[in-house]
């Protein structure tokens, strides 16, 4: 008797170490997270830029014992258009096992891949791309935790409102604006956005241009603008026809009172092609910077000191605090959810409610019916001594920061 | 009035950057014969070259010319010889080829880049000439002059020396050449070294202007293709002349129709060229014909 | 004999053996490029390059029919391929025509148009042609840019998943790989008609020597024309199933040169270009090497995979001059000469 009972105490231990054993390996199993972006190509730059975002808030959540008691793991696939994100999904998702997908400042392949990773039943974690169709065909997977377009948009009208208007000493019905923007999607909503909004406003849009990124020239650009005689000049685009059409304008000598770019122009290529001289008081709109007010965005800093430490050097791009924001904001829903599972995910999402100021991007998490976070808004710089400093919403300010060259002399 | 002058100082302006790059595509692509599509690719190592030779060794753009042209002679002359020259029978194959070489050249870059945007400063950057209202930026200028001074030295080379006479001859006829005791190969090799040379030249000169980046080779070989035909094949006045047409055209287009349309508009132009006169302006009548059969 | 005086003959050539070997041959080919299925069947990375491997075989098979066969070196196929995808989308959602009968007015507009648009550019050479027909790429790029209304503009079109047969949309990638299988069959079947067909002695003899053709009586324009008009169709026809498995186009995705346009051509070349094997035989090669080089090397240094392709391509092109094919030819004949030398 005594025999068989010790037998099956000892059972019943091994039984129960059994158990603990298999539950320690299942969560030692890291939770591997799949960041698909342009990681070739034209825009492998700022692909890679986000993904070392992403690996700083790996880094740091795993040192706080990881998510759901499990470590992660960052696993990278390259996508440079729609298709090859539904084979970086199926291979991440299938080879890998990866659990939950990331990306991407490039709308198109967030969309393929996002529908792709529906396929496999997996949550799809948007941080930085900017399309409106993303949210607005509200895919069973899908969230965004970054500004859309329509934000950036926004931003510069209300930039312009009550911002630049005033430093220009007008009222919003005499102040006049010429749009110009890059001839994609990308450049073309947030221009739509922005026509539209202005104009409610009662702001005068003189003008309207587009022109594709990779024009050789741009002088009819700046041309047509200078023709407008607007008080403030607009230009939504990417890196290589900011550059080009900051240079073509400098060199005609064309000076609206005040110039705004939208989504790039706050870069150190900018200031390499243009000098910190010319660009004095010009406005960015864009993600908001690493080194913005600590007050508005607590925990930027921390970013910042853990990029220089990792990199040796300073991020080359706001995208990457984005990221890194992003995704601290996914492993908080994924923890409250308990789960990776997309419709869990997404239902501890939506019961978040964090103002604005709660993640080092100044981002809060508030999602509407769509998965589109309502607080995540981007900023505006302005070009100071050769700096990119925060200057609205005025909250985002550093104490003492004021506004310079404006009107442009 | 003055509008219609100041966008056509514009495309003559931008027609020298035109010519300019595709100067060295019409000599490959007129005298041997292959239709190098990694053209772009070698004046984007034209300006990685000189920003180069800015960040290494200080260098201004315009003086770093006397690095990059020697380099992309060299380059030009490997190329012709290891790539272009085994496939001699296979012109399909060719093109194939420089397709391979445009993206072995542009992915290496941006392995070696990871595709930061760089930009080459110049002391002559803030210079310019102003005839009225209408400024001239010193960094086209330059272009402009250095288009016309390599069509007129490409010219006397191409018709006072023996090399040059010897490229005329092949482009002409290359059996007889190869009769009259003419190296075609190394003829060729010297060609496609001038060709990536006027590449590089015009790679250094246009870095100031641009934004550096590992694909921007793209947006100047269909242009390049453009006044090639435009202009003729194998004439140095049809390169020089026909880049300025392509840049006028657009510089019009642009300001008086949409920044837009542009492209389309200078396509259809050379769409309709080649249909109605395959030859181009100064082109041979005929020469366009002088088919990818008579190739050895 | 030349390709022209075989062209003079009134009757397609083929006994009824030749024509029984053909299409033992073609079935038997067939039968083995269907094999990976059978083996990949669960695994959706596998099944997804099959996908696009099946897929990238006919549209280049399609492409062959005028570049190979017929000598007309074409760049601007991707008009074509971008043609039937946004007619397809476009039917689909607006009117919701099942994609079986959509993907048909695409076909037939580009079977009408598309020669029509290259008639001008017929008398044109070799690089000439070439170029000629990258420039109506890049205008297609623009025009689809523009015309917001008709393609979407720079937004393009996005086709929402609702799986059913009728609405050629799957589940499961393994469904598309059977559809896919069915174009390349397809593609290749008709290459094979044609090639045994008068039109293909015309199509051969115009690309041996154009003037000699004319010169014997042979219609060199309506060869031309009715060369592209199939090609043209078939490649829009790929385009209606390539959306129906992405779902979302735009014009950069169509009109893209290395991805679309140009590849076409540089599968049949790699693969032997004037085969009717070649294409299929580049697109198995190509295909899934560049999307496991992407697989594996992507993530790391930016470029890397696509140097490294782009160096393979180039030794292959180096050292197999004529393609695939080409090399299988000398391996052949040394076979065969190796065979009848007498022993020693």
């Amino acid at each position: 008797m005594e025999a068989t009972g010790r037998a099956k105490l000892i059972g019943l231990l091994a039984w129960l170490a059994g158990v603990a054993l298999a539950g320690v390996a299942t969560a030692q199993e890291p939770l591997k997270i799949g960041a698909i972006n342009p990681y070739s190509g034209p825009l492998a730059l700022y692909g890679d830029e986000m993904a070392r975002g992403y690996q700083i808030a790996v880094n740091e959540r795993n040192a706080k014992g990881g998510v759901l008691g499990r470590k992660i793991e960052l696993v990278r696939g390259d996508a440079t258009n729609p298709q090859q994100a539904i084979a970086a999904v199926d291979q991440l998702a299938t080879r890998d096992k990866v659990e939950i997908f990331v990306g991407t400042y490039v709308s198109a392949i967030a969309n393929a891949g996002s529908d792709a990773a529906l396929r496999h039943q997996k949550l799809w974690w948007d941080t930085n791309a900017l399309g409106a169709e993303l949210t607005e065909r509200k895919l069973a997977n899908f969230v965004r935790s970054g500004p859309n377009g329509s934000h950036f948009a926004e931003v510069s009208v209300r930039a312009v409102i009550e911002m630049i208007a005033p430093a220009l000493g007008k009222k919003p019905n005499e102040i006049t604006v010429a749009l110009e923007h890059e001839d994609s999607i990308y450049g073309k909503t947030i221009a739509d956005v922005q026509k539209a909004r202005l104009e409610e406003k009662g702001v005068k849009v003189v003008g309207v241009g587009a022109h594709n990124f990779r024009a050789t020239d741009l002088t009819d650009v700046v041309m047509r603008a200078r023709r407008t005689n607007a008080d403030l000049w607009v230009q939504t685009g990417y890196v290589p026809d900011t550059n080009l059409m900051l240079r073509t304008a400098r060199e005609q000598g064309y000076k609206p009172a005040a110039i705004m770019t939208v989504g790039t122009g706050d870069t150190f290529e900018t200031l390499e092609a243009l000098s910190a001289e010319y660009l004095e008081g010009i406005f960015v709109v864009s993600y908001p910077r690493a080194d913005i007010s600590e007050k508005y965005a607590p925990g930027a800093s921390r970013f910042l000191d853990a990029y220089r430490k990792a990199y040796n050097r300073d991020p080359i791009a706001p995208q990457s605090l984005s990221a890194y924001g992003g995704l601290l904001t996914m492993f908080d829903a994924v923890q409250a959810a308990g789960s990776t599972d997309p419709a869990k995910v997404r239902a501890a999402a939506a019961a978040m409610d964090k103002p604005l100021g709660s993640y080092p991007t100044g981002f809060g998490a508030k999602f509407d019916d769509k998965f589109q976070n309502t607080r995540a808004l981007p900023v505006v710089i302005q070009w100071q001594g050769g700096k990119q400093v925060t200057v609205f919403p005025v909250e985002a300010r550093r104490e003492g920061v004021a506004l310079r060259n404006v009107p442009r002399k | 009035m003055s509008d219609v002058l100041h966008v056509l100082v514009v495309g003559i302006l931008l027609g020298g950057i035109y010519g300019l790059v595709s100067i060295g595509l019409n000599l490959i692509f007129g005298v041997i014969r292959v239709v190098n599509f990694a053209h772009g690719e070698l004046v984007m190592l034209g300006m990685y070259g000189a920003f180069l030779a800015y960040s290494l060794l200080g260098i201004d753009p315009y003086l770093s010319v006397v690095l990059v042209v020697p380099a992309l002679f060299l380059f030009g002359l490997i190329v012709q010889r290891l790539i272009i020259e085994p496939l001699q029978s296979e012109s399909m194959m060719q093109m194939f080829a420089t397709f391979a070489l445009l993206t072995i050249l542009q992915n290496v870059v941006l392995v070696i880049t990871r595709g930061e945007g760089h930009n080459v400063p110049t002391k002559v950057a803030s210079l310019g000439l102003e005839l009225g209202e209408i400024r001239i930026p010193a960094t086209r200028l330059i272009i402009l002059i250095a288009v016309t001074a390599v069509a007129v030295l490409l010219h006397l080379f191409l018709h006072r020396t023996l090399i040059g006479k010897s490229i005329r001859a092949v482009t002409q006829d290359r059996q007889a050449a190869r009769l009259v005791g003419i190296n075609v190969e190394r003829t060729f090799m010297v060609t496609f070294g001038i060709g990536a040379a006027l590449a590089g030249l015009a790679g250094a000169l246009i870095a100031p202007i641009y934004t550096l980046s590992p694909g921007i080779g793209g947006n100047f070989i269909l242009a390049a293709f453009a006044v090639v035909v435009l202009g003729g094949l194998g004439s140095v006045a049809g390169a020089y002349f026909g880049g300025m047409i392509v840049g006028i055209v657009e510089a019009f287009a642009g300001y008086y129709i949409d920044p837009e349309l542009k492209q389309a508009i200078w396509f259809l132009i050379f769409l309709a060229v080649l249909v109605v006169r395959p030859t181009g302006l100064f082109g041979q009548v005929g020469a366009e014909e002088v088919g990818f059969r008579e190739q050895s | 004999m030349s390709s022209v005086e075989v062209a003079q003959r009134s009757a397609p050539a083929g006994s009824i053996a030749s024509f029984n070997r053909t299409v033992l041959l073609l079935v038997g080919g067939l039968a083995l490029a269907l094999a990976p299925l059978a083996v990949l069947s669960d695994d959706r990375f596998w099944l997804n390059i099959l996908v696009y491997t099946y897929l990238f075989a006919g549209l280049s098979v399609a492409w062959n029919i005028i570049a190979g066969f017929g000598g007309q070196f074409s760049l601007g196929h991707g008009v074509f391929f971008a043609v039937g995808a946004y007619m397809t989308a476009r039917l689909y959602l607006i009117w919701g025509i099942t994609p079986w009968l959509g993907l048909i007015p695409g076909a037939v507009l580009c079977a009408l148009a598309g020669p029509l648009i290259f008639w001008p550019t017929f008398r044109l050479k070799g690089a000439f042609f070439a170029i000629a027909t990258l420039a109506f790429n890049e205008v297609g790029f623009v025009l689809a840019n523009y015309l917001e209304t008709v393609t979407g503009g720079p937004r393009g079109l996005q086709i929402p998943f609702q799986a059913s047969l009728g609405n050629m949309i799957f589940a499961h990638p393994l469904s598309y790989a059977f559809l896919m299988f069915g174009f390349m069959a397809a593609c290749v079947s008709i290459a094979v008609v044609i090639t045994r067909s008068r039109l293909g002695y015309y199509l051969l003899a115009v690309r041996e020597d154009e003037d000699a053709a004319r010169a014997a009586g042979i219609d060199v324009a309506g060869v031309k024309l009715r060369g592209t008009a199939i090609s043209a169709a078939l490649s829009a026809i790929g385009g209606s199933l390539f959306v129906m498995y992405v779902r979302t186009i735009d014009p950069p995705t169509l009109f893209s040169l290395t991805d679309v346009g140009f590849k076409f051509a540089l599968l049949a070349l790699i693969g032997g270009i004037g085969t009717i094997i070649g294409p299929v035989l580049g697109a198995f090669l190509i295909i899934p090497a560049e999307s496991w080089l992407r697989a594996e090397l992507g993530g790391g240094l930016p470029g890397m995979h696509l140097a490294i392709l782009g160096g393979l391509m180039l030794l292959a092109v180096l050292f197999m001059r004529r393609g695939v094919t080409g090399v299988l030819e000398i391996v052949w004949h040394r076979w065969r000469s190796a065979k009848e030398r007498p022993h020693d």
